[in-house]
């Protein structure tokens, strides 16, 4: 049985034989949330502050009328006007820039919206580095996008690839993360959220 | 397999420097990932880290897609910039947020990352970068510096170098 050093990356063989190989690694689940019956928000409570990054990776669908929503994202439920959003937008047609500021959430992605083609499911994932810093204001990198199989018309109805970022000017270590969709629609069955602690 | 990563080194500024240089890195990895909260002593609007890998700074391209001050656009280069820093004149306590993605550091062939990052902040003078570089050179990645290309790290950045299996 071999087992790999964290400090050369060489191989050698374990002296446990028989053991399974432990490889103690710096991403960990912290918690999945998985929506079984829709409903208009999803959150993290009671995030440890023992990690030095987390990490987000979600699939999403709105039961809007619309292709695609903007999905917010909160902190701490503050409700103050603390956060800021940039978003770096493409459709395959055209890129474009937008700027939000002083606003009460981040404006986090687009998700696939209600009359996206069935089953159609934006994905994403979110860093938010040093999120317990109580140094530092929390920037959020956001990586998302869906494709609607070539349907609908106008912006970003046929799909989209979307980087943003956000901002949250507090110094407060991260310990909640609350999602929502513009207009207070539901996530649909089957969206889901992975929170990971990264070390 | 499920992908599996290792914090190989963090180093946080304690106090302003240059740069910041992991050396000796492992040869046993796949992949390495660089994660960078970094602002920068210099005040202009964006500012620009800069990789550096086995100390050489030639043989360096990149492109990158990008949102800057509320527009679109794309550009190339032939240098090191990485992009994405906070400079010291954005708002206070503000960090930019950057991640770097190679694959195959060990291998024989020229060197692939891709790099996303914001230097977010309460303001209009802001960014979001894409950005795929290329170190034309076929040496295995044994070290990696990134510092401000102006001014310094400034107290409380942060990078974590990772090694993905």
């Amino acid at each position: 049985m071999a087992i790999r050093s964290l400090k050369s990356g060489t191989f050698s063989r374990s002296g446990m034989v028989g053991n399974p190989v432990i490889m103690p690694g710096s991403y960990e689940s912290i918690a999945t949330v998985t929506v079984s019956s829709a409903t208009s928000s999803i959150t993290f409570s009671s995030i440890p502050s023992t990690y030095t990054h987390l990490q987000i990776r979600g699939i999403t669908r709105s039961s809007s009328a619309n292709n695609y929503d903007n999905i917010w994202m909160r902190f701490n439920s503050d409700t103050n006007s603390n956060y800021a959003s940039h978003y770096l937008a493409g459709n395959g047609a055209t890129a474009d820039a937008y700027a939000w500021s002083s606003e009460t959430q981040i404006r986090s992605f687009y998700t696939a919206g209600g009359t996206a083609s069935s089953n159609v499911f934006s994905v994403s994932v979110i860093d938010i580095l040093d999120y317990a810093n109580t140094s530092k204001y929390k920037t959020t990198r956001h990586l998302n996008g869906f494709d609607n199989n070539a349907t609908g018309t106008g912006d970003y109805a046929k799909g989209t690839l979307v980087l943003s970022s956000g901002l949250w000017r507090s110094t407060s270590a991260v310990s909640a993360i609350e999602f929502t969709i513009n207009g207070g629609v539901n996530f649909t069955q089957y969206s889901s959220f992975a929170l990971y602690g990264v070390n | 397999m499920s992908l599996q990563l290792f914090k190989i080194e963090t180093v946080e500024v304690a106090s302003p420097v240059s740069s910041i240089t992991f050396s000796s890195i492992p040869q046993g990895y796949t992949d390495l990932k660089l994660v960078l909260s970094s602002r920068s002593t210099y005040g202009n609007n964006f500012g620009n880290p800069r990789i550096t890998i086995n100390g050489s700074t030639s043989t360096f391209s990149r492109r990158s897609i990008y949102a800057e001050n509320g527009a679109a656009g794309s550009e190339v280069g032939s240098d090191t910039r990485i992009i994405g820093v906070i400079p010291d004149n954005a708002t206070a306590n503000t960090f930019g947020s950057l991640e770097l993605y190679m694959p195959n550091y060990a291998s024989s062939t020229y060197k692939s990352y891709n790099v996303d990052s914001t230097t977010e902040n309460n303001s209009s003078t802001q960014g979001v970068w894409l950005l795929a570089g290329l170190w034309s050179t076929t040496s295995a990645v044994t070290s990696i510096t990134v510092g401000p290309i102006d001014g310094n790290f400034a107290t409380n950045t942060t990078a974590t170098l990772y090694g993905v299996l």
